[in-house]
C-alpha cells in the first residue's frame, strides 16, 4: 500500500509542474482585454477589444471589426505604466459639473494601466505606431510573446516610471 | 436732440467704416500670399527625441497625430509616413522633421481635482524643408493639455499647431 502511495505522490509531483507550465502558456496566449488608444487605421480609436497573438499575427477584435498586423512587420515593443478615471468618458466629464466639489473628488479615484506601445512597418515601408491600454501587469507578457517572436524592444529592462513634473531641457 | 441724432449717426458710419476695413485682413492681400509656398506631397519623419527622453506613447501619438490632423486639413494632395518608399517619386515634396526639445509631464488627477497645476506640456522644433535641404518653415511648438484630457492629449494639441503652422505657410493643394 506504502509504496503504491509513494508511486502516485511521486507521478504527482513529476507532473505537477508541466501541467503549472501548460496552464500559464494557456492564460498567456489567452486574448487580453485592451483598449485600441490609436495607430489601425481600420479600428476606431479607444475601441475596445481583444488583443491575441495567432499564427504570426497580432490580431485584434473589436466587436465586428478586426485588424490584424504580421508580428515581423513589428520593429519596437515598448510597455510603459500610465493612470486613469475610474469613471472615465462622457459620464466622467459631466461628473465635473457635479455640485459642491464632488466632480473633482471622484477624480481621486484611478486605475493603473499598462501601456503597450508598438512601431510597425507597412507594405511600402512606411512607419507607423499602435497605442493600447491593458490592465496593469498585462502588458509586460505581451511584450515578453513578442520578444520570443523575434521582435526588437528598446526597453528590455522593466521601464522606470516617467518623473513627473520634472522639465528637460537642452 | 437732432444734434444727438446727428452724432449717433455718425458713431453708427465709423463703427461699420472700421468693421469693413478690419475685414480686409492681411491675409486676403496678395503680398501674403506670394510668400506661400507650394507642395503637393509631404513626408512625415518619426519624431526625433534624442536629448530628451520622451516616453514610447508620446513620440508614436505625436507622429500618429500629425500625419493624421495633417491629412484632415487637406493641405497636400498626399501624405507619406517615415520611410515610405512611394514617397520617391513625388515631385515636389518636402519632408517634415520634428526634435523633442522640453517635456513635462504633468498629472491628469492634479488637473481635474486642482484646475491650475498638472499641465503636460512638449515643445519640439518643427522644421518643413525642401528637396534641395533648403529649411521652409522652422518654428517651435508646444503641444500641452492644461484642464481637460489625459496627458496625450498634448500629442492631439501639437498636432493642430503644426497644422496651422503649415496654414500659413503653404497654399493648399489644388
Amino acid at each position: 500500500m506504502l509504496p503504491r502511495m509513494l508511486a502516485t505522490l511521486l507521478a504527482f509531483l513529476c507532473l505537477w509542474p508541466g501541467a503549472v507550465a501548460a496552464q500559464e502558456k494557456q492564460e498567456k496566449d489567452a486574448p487580453v482585454g485592451v483598449t485600441h488608444v490609436l495607430g489601425f487605421e481600420a479600428i476606431k480609436r479607444n475601441a475596445k477589444g481583444k488583443l491575441s497573438l495567432q499564427g504570426g499575427m497580432l490580431h485584434f477584435q473589436a466587436g465586428m471589426t478586426q485588424a490584424d498586423l504580421p508580428v515581423k512587420s513589428i520593429q519596437d515593443v515598448v510597455t510603459g505604466v500610465d493612470s486613469r478615471r475610474l469613471i472615465g468618458g462622457p459620464v466622467g466629464t459631466m461628473t465635473m459639473l457635479a455640485p459642491y466639489g464632488s466632480g473633482r473628488f471622484l477624480s481621486l479615484f484611478r486605475e493603473k494601466i499598462d501601456v503597450l506601445t508598438l512601431a510597425y512597418r507597412d507594405a511600402s515601408g512606411g512607419l507607423h505606431g499602435a497605442i493600447f491600454t491593458l490592465p496593469e501587469g498585462k502588458a509586460k507578457a505581451m511584450k515578453e510573446q513578442l520578444v520570443a517572436m523575434g521582435v526588437h524592444s528598446s526597453t528590455p529592462e522593466e521601464p522606470a516610471k516617467a518623473e513627473a513634473g520634472k522639465e528637460k531641457k537642452q | 436732440m437732432t444734434g444727438a441724432r446727428r452724432v449717433a449717426v455718425v458713431l453708427c458710419c465709423a463703427v461699420v467704416a472700421a468693421w469693413v476695413f478690419a475685414g480686409e485682413s492681411p491675409s486676403k492681400t496678395t503680398g501674403q500670399a506670394a510668400t506661400k509656398h507650394t507642395a503637393s506631397a509631404i513626408q512625415v519623419m518619426a519624431i526625433q527625441s534624442k536629448e530628451v527622453k520622451l516616453p514610447a506613447q508620446f513620440e508614436m501619438a505625436l507622429y500618429e497625430n500629425l500625419i493624421e490632423q495633417i491629412e484632415r486639413s487637406k493641405r497636400f494632395q498626399h501624405v507619406y509616413r517615415d520611410g515610405d518608399e512611394t514617397a520617391a517619386g513625388a515631385p515636389d515634396l518636402v519632408t517634415l522633421s520634428s526634435t523633442v526639445w522640453g517635456f513635462q509631464e504633468g498629472s491628469a488627477m492634479k488637473r481635474q481635482v486642482t484646475t491650475v497645476s498638472g499641465k503636460t506640456s512638449i515643445k519640439v522644433n518643427v522644421q518643413v524643408a525642401d528637396r534641395q535641404g533648403k529649411v521652409l518653415v522652422n518654428r517651435d511648438v508646444e503641444g500641452k493639455v492644461r484642464f481637460l484630457g489625459e496627458n496625450l492629449r498634448a500629442t492631439y494639441d501639437f498636432g493642430k499647431k503644426v497644422v496651422a503652422a503649415l496654414d500659413e505657410n503653404f497654399v493648399a493643394a489644388k
